[in-house]
């Protein structure tokens, strides 16, 4: 019998996922992407992006044996060029007909034919969102299996629309379900050799953060107007129009930044819930999975970027990948058995064009 | 199929390699060893099955700790682990495996990186200065039907009082002998700034004729714009933006466009510069003294030091040169003795800045 234990018992739970890597080890891979990226005019950045990969896929182990990762440069180069030459020159000359009208006056037809331009980038970067996690999945090895997915993602981005319609028309408060219902679909039509994903993320356990985040920046921005309001009423009773007009520019930064941190913490924290439940709703082949990180868990992940970047002089932003690439697999989980003799190679098509898509758009797959 | 060795091994039967195997069927790893056999290899399975085995075919995948870890082309999934030490015959077979990339693991990472910047330095360069060869091989009635497309002549924000708009054509007719087929309009926008668009469409918006302080400062600007036209600076940005610029954002991603966007503001720069120079002397041609541009130049310069002191750190980023440098140069062309005559009449600046009293209907 082969079948692999998802979790391995013993006196300490060890997470069948761990992170081998580190950054001594990745330091000259950064270094010379970075180097040949810039002396290329970005040109290499394909290839960057493989070297990367292939290193962070083969220092993630899962259960027993680390991930490879066999995309190429050359076939995201490719890639590239084929979404460049299918959408580029439609979207550049729809824009020039835009500038055209609105220059002569016919704001109207303009401002419409501009509306369809970003009702279209709005499709297609749905459609890279899903086919890059597809890419991703059919270059992903584990035991010489790899995933992917049968389906093209054009109706998937037809589902993104009307959910994200249909979400946002309620004031924005449904868009946890969109969120939740898109994971769902995504993942839904992903397999790993011949088993399907699994997703049922449910939106409502979502809601009560989602309020929160909504409702937070609006009381926020509230209250730091009534902050202003008051330091500007009391500073022009008495002194200098000029200090007054000083006093309204100070407190508004001042207003802004909290309004700007709360909005962001909340968001987090939102957004913490959402991936710790669609990650927990996630599975294949019997294995369930789990995120761990929690609000407080992003923080300090973002905190530790910006503070790397700072300290290092900008050399740190060569790691920020990294850094949140080895935060997801830390606090990735799973439970369950893996047969391994049930577990045969994939017979999904491997997609030709890559991450095309969703690298003309510059967003990644999760 | 089996491949015969052309130099049989000279040293004596070594011990076979231990090691496991995924055959890219299922996912069970299978314990495997390799030994020699004749005059190649063989790859052994535990439950007994053989197949020979030509490393020369083997694509090395990567080292793992003590393991070395192959592929095999054509078998996707199929990965064999072998434990180190390899017999140094098997692994003087083997292929190397890519590093950077094929083509940059042949010629190594040094020299790669310095034909990439010398590439990319003699790239830039084209881009740089093609348009400044092709801009004068397009026939400028090319352009003037481009910016009719753009423009139409329905615009309702341009101004047109009879009387200003004269005064306009006027000091055009005193800057260049070929203004005429040039159109120079006021925009009712209440931005202090002039454009020149394709086909030779000079745009003064209306807060410059605002905040200048008389007719020889608007002559300066205006002479400006023209020298744009007279340049064909239009053609040569919609050649570079169009035909290099954004082909080289797009393929150079991030680190490409922020490349080619301080190239662009240093080739903008030095466009700006030689516009200024074409403004000198059309200000010098038409007797227009450049003092009052000049001054113009200065209460620019005043509102860039409220920017905190960093505009002349940040020039390098900027599509214009310093305004500081610029009050300079048309100081410096101003001749003593000179006899100057104002751009305009003080009737013609009246019935100038009135241009946008009566806004123009089609």
């Amino acid at each position: 019998m082969n079948s692999m234990e998802g979790r391995v018992a013993g006196d300490q739970p060890v997470s069948s996922f761990t992170f081998t890597g580190n950054w001594r080890e990745y330091l000259p891979i950064a270094l010379t992407n970075f180097l040949l990226t810039l002396a290329t005019l970005g040109f290499y950045r394909f290839w960057a992006k493989a070297r990367e990969r292939r290193y962070l896929w083969s220092r993630t182990h899962f259960i027993d044996d680390a991930f490879e990762w066999t995309g190429t440069g050359k076939e995201m180069f490719v890639g590239f060029l084929i979404v460049m030459a299918a959408f580029i020159p439609a979207i550049l000359v729809i824009n020039i007909l835009a500038q055209a009208l609105i220059m002569r006056g016919q704001l109207i037809a303009g401002g419409v034919l501009i509306a369809v331009i970003y009702a279209g980038l709005f499709y297609l970067i749905n459609v890279a969102l899903f086919r890059a996690l597809r890419y991703r999945l059919s270059r992903t090895w584990w035991h010489g299996i790899r995933g992917g997915s049968n389906d093209s993602g054009w109706r998937y981005g037809l589902s993104a629309i009307w959910r994200t319609l249909a979400g946002a028309a309620p004031l924005g408060l449904l868009i946890p379900w969109t969120m939740a219902s898109l994971w769902n679909e995504r993942w839904n039509a992903m397999s790993f050799g011949p088993h399907p994903f699994r997703a049922d993320a449910r939106f409502e356990r979502l809601m009560g953060r989602w309020l929160l985040a909504y409702l937070g920046p609006i009381l926020a921005g509230g209250l730091a107007a009534v902050l202003v309001a008051s330091t500007v009423a009391s500073s022009t009773s008495q002194g200098s129009p000029l200090e007054a007009v000083y006093t309204l520019m100070m407190s508004l930064v001042v207003a802004v930044a909290i309004f700007y941190v709360v909005f962001l913490f909340l968001g987090l924290c939102y957004y913490a819930l959402f991936f710790r439940t669609v990650a927990g709703s996630t599975s294949v082949a019997g294995l369930e999975f789990g995120f761990t990180a929690r609000t407080w868990d992003w923080f300090k992940l973002i905190l530790g970027n910006i503070a790397l970047v700072l300290v290092t002089l900008g050399v740190g932003a060569l790691f920020i990948s990294y850094r949140n690439y080895s935060f997801l697999v830390r606090h990735m989980e799973a439970y369950g058995l893996v047969d391994l003799d049930l577990l045969t190679q994939s017979r999904t098509k491997a997609p030709s064009d890559a991450e095309g898509l969703a690298d003309a758009f510059d967003i990644g797959a999760f | 199929m089996q491949k015969v060795w052309p130099t049989p091994s000279i040293s004596a039967p070594s011990d076979p390699m231990q090691g496991w195997l995924y055959d890219g069927v299922t996912a069970v790893r299978r314990t495997v060893r390799v030994e020699r056999d004749g005059s190649g290899w063989r790859l052994l399975l535990e439950e007994g099955d053989a197949e020979s085995l030509d490393p020369s075919r083997l694509q090395p995948v990567e080292t793992r700790g003590e393991t070395e870890i192959y592929g095999w082309k054509d078998r996707p999934g199929w990965r064999l682990g072998l434990y180190k030490p390899l017999d140094p015959d098997f692994a003087a077979a083997l292929p190397r495996m890519t590093i950077y990339g094929r083509w940059i693991d042949r010629i190594g990472l040094w020299r790669a990186a310095g034909i990439g910047i010398a590439a990319s330095a003699a790239l830039l360069l084209l881009v740089n200065r093609l348009p400044d060869l092709l801009a004068p091989l397009v026939p400028f009635s090319w352009e003037q039907k481009y910016g009719d497309a753009l423009l139409g002549d329905a615009d309702a924000r341009l101004c047109a009082a009879p009387t200003g708009q004269k005064a306009l054509d006027a000091m055009a007719a005193r800057l260049s002998p070929s203004a005429g087929h040039y159109k120079v309009r006021v925009a009712d926008i209440p931005i202090v700034n002039a454009v020149a668009l394709p086909g030779g469409n000079i745009v003064i918006f209306k807060a410059l004729l605002d905040e200048a302080e008389g007719p020889d400062e608007v002559a300066g600007v205006l002479g400006h714009e023209i020298a744009h036209v007279e340049n064909r600076d239009v053609t040569r940005a919609l050649i570079r933006q169009y035909g290099f610029s954004l082909s080289l954002s797009a393929l150079g991603g991030p680190v490409g466009g922020n490349i080619e966007t301080l190239s662009a503001a240093r080739y903008s720069r030095e466009a700006e510069a030689r516009a200024d120079g074409g403004s000198i002397a059309a200000l010098a041609r038409a007797r227009i003294s450049p003092l009052p541009t000049a001054r113009f130049f200065e209460r620019l310069a005043a509102a860039e030091k409220g920017a905190g002191g960093l505009a002349e750190p940040l020039a390098y980023l900027g599509s214009h040169p310093l305004s500081e440098t610029r009050r300079q140069r048309f100081v410096a062309s101003a001749r003593k003795g000179a006899a100057y005559r104002p751009a305009l009449s003080a009737q013609e600046w009246l019935q100038l800045r009135e241009i946008c009293a009566t806004p123009r209907k089609k």
